[in-house]
């Protein structure tokens, strides 16, 4: 069975359908890569998979559960973390602190509990600490724990995302243009920290502009245009789609 | 590096607290009454300056209408003594009713961005004044509740002014010292979190609408709290305390003394409030500057949201951190010079 | 009620509600440029009138002469105040802007103070003379003069932004402000000449109301939650719905006094928070998601 399954997902914004009646699977323990010329809804529909957006129509399951309707923190509960396109970090907070905030929900101090300081309080922002670091050193950023996340450069900046994200605990991780912005070397090191997040058993779908890490990381593509699916399949299949080539070539063709 | 952070936080923290002690027995040591008088009044704004600051500082959430349920504490509690209620039922009584006007307030308006909130704020705010002007049964007009018999808990009344002084500052500094365990704990971290990016708090997993609502609710039942604490300090309450105005001098606080910074609200406070009576601390201060002051106050206050906003927008405690980032650089280089 | 007295209730509605209708506007107008609420609009309204009193009074100028003046002063203070307090932060948050216009509230408000004095100002009527008679119903000149200069405001705003390059920029930037820039519009200017409008707008009907009401240096909060108000319930943005916007609570005011006259300085607010909480974008305009 599947771990994602989507069904029928169409959301339309006025007189444009951005997804237009998609439906795809997501297996255990794979990297599922989404591409597609820009505009093509790939983000759009990442936010109808996080509850940050609500379909026009269709389904999203996740291992069983309805995912459609909930809200994004219940999305998040359920085990689906994100990133954003624009990064969406919390800047007057520290590196470390960001990804504290990732493990918000399944820790338990309350105000009541945190103004008096009671039992117990200590003992779990102590481990809140030790755990986020262990994601902070999951990404190289470790020696960045106590500076501003505001100073953080661009390429930086994605991998604390990634760390926030993984810090809520997902079994499925959606990154949204992880590479952009990024130079070569940054992107080798981003694919290995791909594998390694893989590794430590997180499904991972990544919405991608660049083909040679798409290419490299995946085990399954889909090709969006238009809001609607063109193909899926493994990358070097997908490399030789006609429906796909024309999709990306047919934009510059035209132009 | 990261062991010796918080020890020196520590020591400043402990440095603070021994000053502000020694600060605030200074106006019993010295007997000046004036003294008191005003620095009671600081104590009440620190009160609901604190609770501001948690939904205004931290979560980033505007309120144009935290006097209302200054009001709302004052009015209940006021009340409710008058009738022959103990002082401690009416306090208790007074913080429940301001938070339960803020709940009210907070269910539909937290979904409001922004300005959108400022104006539902601010008309909550003039309703409640327009409620306690019209109410007269419950808070006697325009006239208002006179003879509030002062705070009492069992047999022992805070009746004199060196006693309300200290049942005030006890109170300041209890709800301060527990608003800094929230602020940097958990519940901080998440207020600060819907402050940088809503969208990112949600995504780690936080009801974003429950915790504004919550930070809603504890800093309205904060200002009802001070209001109760007014009411029974001053002895009256009437409608002309609980204006828009004063709902801008205490945003005025918070922005001065910087977004996200309980230190920072504290020096806010202190400064603006002592402003108007800056002859009592400043010594040899003519009479036709007082009176400049007093008669400039809300130019003042205007003046201090624009500039703050333009030109620190870090207010106070952004200041006071630059400062400290200036001075451990050269020491360090002091250090490095010495090596 | 008979009908005379409806028609009575129904003029003293669209008279305040056309006063409403130009602060509405006024909202509109920048927000459109902005984003951003201008807590500051009551305050033009308010200096209209001290204007032209001082003027009037101090100055001793004629009415024709007052007036003008006023409105073109205010103009000026609306454009010292963009230029100063919002042109520094035109980029920052939507909060510190927010916060900007409120202290300039607070600060032109307390400056008025310190002007003109505390007590409430009177200013002749426009044009002295006995109420004209309606179907029974008594219409004051002064009245006729607010419909008026409303009705030409709105005419000039209307041809203002469809026949002039400067309102095709202004509704681009009401359109999509990013894409307006990128299309060379000069949003700067925009934005201060949208403050310009909004002040002109707030001091004519500071200015139309003040022989009937007079004025003093603290309406202008009172005022602007009408005005808001009235904008909100049209739905804000769209200046068309913000005079419909600002009849209808004129209107709704007036059907609240034959219950309770005394419940009519809150029916601005109720009517606000009822449409912030209920349907925020208005009345009038169809709701439009937005993009996260």
């Amino acid at each position: 069975m599947s771990m994602l399954s989507v069904r029928g997902l169409t959301r339309r914004f006025g007189g444009l359908t951005a997804v237009d009646n998609v439906s795809f699977d997501v297996y255990e323990g794979t990297i599922h890569a989404i591409i597609g010329p820009n505009g093509a809804g790939k983000s759009t529909a990442f936010n109808l998979l996080t509850g940050f957006d609500t379909p026009d129509a269709g389904e999203v399951r996740f291992e069983g559960t309805r995912v459609t309707g909930l809200r994004p923190h219940r999305v998040t509960r359920l085990g689906i973390a994100r990133t954003f396109q624009n990064t969406q970090l919390f800047d007057s907070m520290s590196v470390l602190e960001n990804v504290l905030v990732g493990t918000h929900w399944h820790t338990k101090t309350g105000f009541l509990r945190a103004a008096l300081h009671l039992p117990g309080v200590r003992a779990e922002e102590r481990d809140s600490r030790e755990l986020a670091r262990h994601h902070l050193r999951l990404v190289s950023l470790e020696h960045l724990a106590d500076v501003p996340a505001r100073d953080l450069p661009h390429g930086q900046r994605r991998l604390l995302e990634i760390a926030r994200a993984l810090a809520t605990r997902p079994r499925l991780l959606l990154l949204d243009e992880p590479a952009a912005g990024l130079n070569s070397a940054e992107t080798g090191q981003l694919a290995g920290t791909l594998y390694r997040i893989r590794d430590m058993g997180v499904t991972i779908v990544i919405v991608e502009h660049d083909m040679g890490l798409v290419m490299d990381v995946s085990d399954e593509v889909m090709v969006l245009n238009e809001g609607a699916k063109i193909a899926e399949g493994p990358p070097r299949l997908i490399q030789k789609d006609p429906a796909v080539i024309e999709a990306y070539l047919g934009g510059d063709g035209g132009a | 590096m990261g062991r010796r952070h918080p020890t020196r936080s520590r020591v400043m923290a402990h440095a603070g607290l021994v000053a502000g002690i020694v600060l605030l027995a200074l106006p019993l040591v010295l007997g000046d009454l004036y003294l008191v008088r005003i620095f009671t009044l600081v104590g009440i704004n620190l009160v609901m300056v604190t609770g501001l600051s948690l939904l205004f500082g931290y979560a980033g959430q505007i309120s144009l209408g935290h006097a209302a349920f200054f009001g709302l504490g004052a009015y209940t509690s006021g009340f409710l003594t008058r009738l022959g209620w103990p002082w401690v039922a009416g306090l208790l009584a007074g913080v429940l009713v301001a938070a339960a006007g803020g709940l009210l307030l907070a269910l539909p308006s937290l979904r409001l961005k922004g300005h959108y909130l400022a104006m539902a704020t601010l008309g909550f705010g003039e309703i409640a004044l327009f409620f306690f002007t019209e109410a007269e049964s419950l808070t006697g007009g325009s006239d208002g509740l006179r003879e509030i018999p002062a705070a009492a808990i069992g047999g022992f009344s805070f009746d004199t002014p060196t006693l309300k002084y200290a049942l005030v500052w006890a109170t300041a500094a209890l709800v301060l010292l527990l608003a800094a365990n929230v602020v940097r704990l958990r519940p901080g971290r998440a207020l600060r979190a819907i402050h940088g990016s809503e969208l990112g708090a949600q995504a780690c997993g936080i009801d974003t609408v429950r915790i504004k609502t919550q930070v809603f609710v504890i800093s309205a039942g904060l200002a009802g709290l001070a209001g109760v604490l007014y009411a029974h300090y001053i002895g009256f309450v009437s409608p002309s305390t609980f204006t828009l105005n004063l709902s801008l001098i205490l945003v005025a606080m918070v922005a001065l003394g910087g977004m996200g910074s309980l230190s920072g609200a504290v020096a806010g406070t202190v400064l603006l409030t002592l402003l108007p009576y800056a002859d009592a601390i400043i010594p040899g201060l003519s009479r036709d500057t007082v009176a400049f002051l007093q008669d400039w106050e809300s130019d003042i206050h205007g003046l201090v949201l624009i500039l703050v906003m333009l030109f620190m927008p870090g207010g106070i405690a952004g200041l006071g951190r630059q400062l400290a980032v200036r001075l451990r650089r050269t020491s360090r280089t002091a250090e490095g010079g010495a090596s | 009620m008979e009908n005379a007295e409806l028609l009575q209730l129904a003029i003293a509605g669209l008279k305040n509600g056309s006063i409403y209708a130009l602060l509405a506007l006024g909202f509109t107008i920048v927000y459109a440029a902005t984003n951003v609420i201008n807590f500051a609009q009551g305050e033009f309204f308010m200096l209209g009138g001290m204007f032209a009193v001082f003027a009037f009074k101090t100055l001793g100028l004629p009415l024709i002469a007052a007036v003008p003046l006023a409105v073109v002063a205010v103009t000026g203070v609306g454009v010292l105040f963009e230029v100063l307090a919002i042109r520094p932060r035109r980029d920052g948050d939507q909060m510190s802007l927010v916060i900007i216009t409120v202290g300039g509230s607070l600060v032109l408000s307390s400056l008025a103070r310190h002007l003109f004095g505390s007590d409430a100002l009177p200013l002749p009527e426009f044009t002295p003379g006995p109420s004209l008679a309606f179907a029974g119903a008594a219409i004051e000149r002064q009245t006729l003069w607010i419909w008026g200069l409303v009705l030409i405001a709105v005419v000039a705003l209307t041809m203002l932004y469809s026949r002039t390059r400067l309102g095709r920029a202004m509704r681009a930037c009401m359109q999509n402000r990013e894409a307006a820039r990128l299309m060379g519009i000069d949003t700067g200017r925009v934005v201060m000449i949208s403050f310009a409008l909004a002040a002109m707008l707030g001091a004519l009907a500071g200015v139309a109301v003040t022989p009937l009401t007079s004025t003093r240096f603290d309406i202008g909060a009172g005022i602007a939650v009408k005005g808001f108000a009235a904008a909100i319930l049209g739905g804000l943005g769209n200046p068309i719905a913000a005079v419909a916007g600002g009849l209808l609570l004129g209107l709704i005011e007036q059907a609240v006094i034959p219950f309770s006259s005394t419940l009519k300085d809150v029916v601005a607010i109720v009517v606000l928070l009822s449409v912030l909480f209920v349907r925020p974008q208005g009345l009038f305009i169809r709701e439009r998601k937005e993009k996260t």
